[in-house]
């Protein structure tokens, strides 16, 4: 296997750290979060078939939106690292979504910390933004990095969903398998603007975040 | 290419002691934009109504609004009518409106303009950036529209680019970069718009002021968004990172919207400043 920017063999041992550091059983709390869609399923909008549909438009807009961060985050290996959180905090406007990407990043950062003996960066991180900075560390590529970021971001959501939905253990493994050609896009997509100017439109999914607080019954916290 | 108008207003609003009233100072005016003069309101604000005397924005127009209101000052800023963006040709790329906004110390913004429209085979870019300075209001809403719905135009046209930064203090709180491109990425996908056609952002901000205001007005705002939704429109609020909170609407028609809005102007004002929002004439 090779480095996808350099060409050079990347070692068995940092890939492993990689799949490890992007599994959904890391222990810092993501299986509690639904970023709103817990919302658009109590609402009878979002349904197991719209699914796979619903995650590729993810992945286009806020998909490439964190993945251009996550870019960022790895591209300055820690520098401006204030600014750039307090950037994807403005473009985080759902409250309950902002501090669950908050609360992850920072968890994730310390748990890094711990397990590679690397100083922990202070002040807020997002979730992106800490696993670029974890994997440049690990002197993962940037390209590979914003697409495991990115194949994380759906397991994720998928899980949150057959917690929401009639959806079995092999649909759900077809739905990820299927949507790794849309991963692989959005993350390239993710390169080609700054994150100044990086554009992402999920009015939708952002009111959905907004309205979680309020519903009845809610099993995610966010 | 030259732009078929390169029309701009800079305009700057004064607090005057004296009178106890804010007065407006037109820097630049260039066609077609235009104000004609400010009206006082109560509390010693100044209403100005924008217009666009091309009737909207044309193929090619590079249009641009500055606006500052200094330390003390209280503006209120709608439009005529709202905003049409007209189709543009492929060739003379989009058309584009620039808006720069300061609210200085203890001044205060209300940007209330009509809907944007944008025609059938339009291209347009609109780009916005605010900036408050400590102790600087603002209540600042915008709705899009489908298009032209009476003659079948629903998300015909071609590309917006829509930008909006809004920094208080010198930290950007708000930004948003969105780009529509109906016939590549469909408005109907549940991530965009799902079964609505019109969307609204309304921010409400002090910049400084305590959490508990925010705290106390979250509240109230999140009782109105309950009783304001319902099938056809949906109401969501949240906190900025600092410095106020943003109302969004998601509805099936203009009118609930429009309706809503002011509801949660006047609810808002009434808690941060004791006063009555006083809505624009015309808006009758």
């Amino acid at each position: 296997m090779t480095n996808n920017q350099t060409n050079e063999p990347i070692d068995s041992l940092r890939l492993l750290k990689l799949i490890h550091l992007a599994d959904s059983a890391l222990p810092i709390g993501s299986a509690a979060h639904s970023f709103g869609l817990e919302t658009l399923v109590a609402e009878e909008l979002l349904t197991a078939g719209a699914l796979p549909a619903f995650l590729r438009d993810y992945l286009q807009e806020t998909g490439v939106l964190e993945a251009a961060f996550c870019r960022a985050a790895h591209r300055t290996a820690g520098a401006d690292w204030a600014a750039v959180n307090q950037l994807l905090s403005a473009r985080k406007p759902a409250r309950e979504s902002r501090e669950a990407s908050l609360t992850l990043g920072r968890r994730f950062l310390k748990l890094f910390s711990v397990l590679e003996g690397v100083e922990i960066l202070p002040g807020d991180a997002h979730y992106a933004t800490a696993f670029g900075y974890a994997a440049r560390h690990l002197a993962i590529a940037e390209d590979l990095t914003a697409a495991v970021y990115l194949q994380q971001t759906v397991t994720a959501l998928v899980s949150a969903c057959q917690r929401l939905m009639p959806i079995g253990q092999q649909r759900a493994a077809r739905m990820l398998w299927d949507l790794k050609p849309a991963i692989l896009e959005a993350a390239q997509t993710s390169a080609a603007s700054g994150v100044d100017s990086i554009a992402a439109f999920s009015p939708l999914v952002e009111i959905a975040s907004m309205r979680h607080v309020a519903l009845e019954t809610r099993l995610f916290i966010s | 290419m030259m732009p078929r108008s390169d029309g701009r207003l800079s305009l700057q609003f004064v607090y005057d002691a004296d009178a106890a009233r804010t007065r407006l100072w037109v820097l630049e005016q260039r066609q077609p934009l235009k104000v004609v003069r400010g009206f006082d309101l109560d509390g010693g604000a100044a209403l100005v109504h924008l217009h666009n005397l091309s009737g909207g924005v044309l193929a090619g127009d590079k249009l641009s609004l500055d606006v500052a209101v200094d330390a003390g000052a209280r503006a209120q800023i709608t439009s005529t009518s709202a905003t049409r963006a007209y189709r543009s040709p492929a060739e003379a790329g989009p058309s584009e409106f620039v808006t720069q906004i300061q609210v200085s110390e203890n001044a205060l913004l209300e940007y209330l303009p009509d809907p944007l429209i944008p025609f059938a085979g339009a291209r347009y870019s609109q780009r916005t950036h605010v900036s408050l300075s400590n102790g600087a209001g603002l209540f600042w809403w915008e709705t899009l529209t489908p298009g032209r719905e009476a003659r079948g135009e629903v998300f015909s046209y071609d590309l917006l680019h829509l930008s909006f930064e809004l920094r208080a203090a010198g930290i950007p709180i708000a930004t948003e970069h969105n780009h529509l491109d109906p016939a590549l990425r469909p408005l109907t996908s549940l991530v965009r718009l799902g079964p609505f056609r019109y969307l609204s952002s309304f921010y409400i901000c002090s910049a400084g002021a305590p959490e508990s205001t925010w705290d106390r007005l979250e509240r109230q705002l999140l009782t109105l968004a309950r009783s304001e939704t319902s099938p056809v429109i949906i109401w969501g609020l949240t906190r900025l990172p600092a410095h106020g909170l943003v109302v969004r609407a998601l509805s099936q028609n203009g009118r609930d919207i429009a309706r809503g809005l002011i509801a949660f102007w006047r609810a808002a004002k009434q808690a941060l400043y004791g006063q009555d929002a006083v809505i624009p004439r015309k808006i009758y």
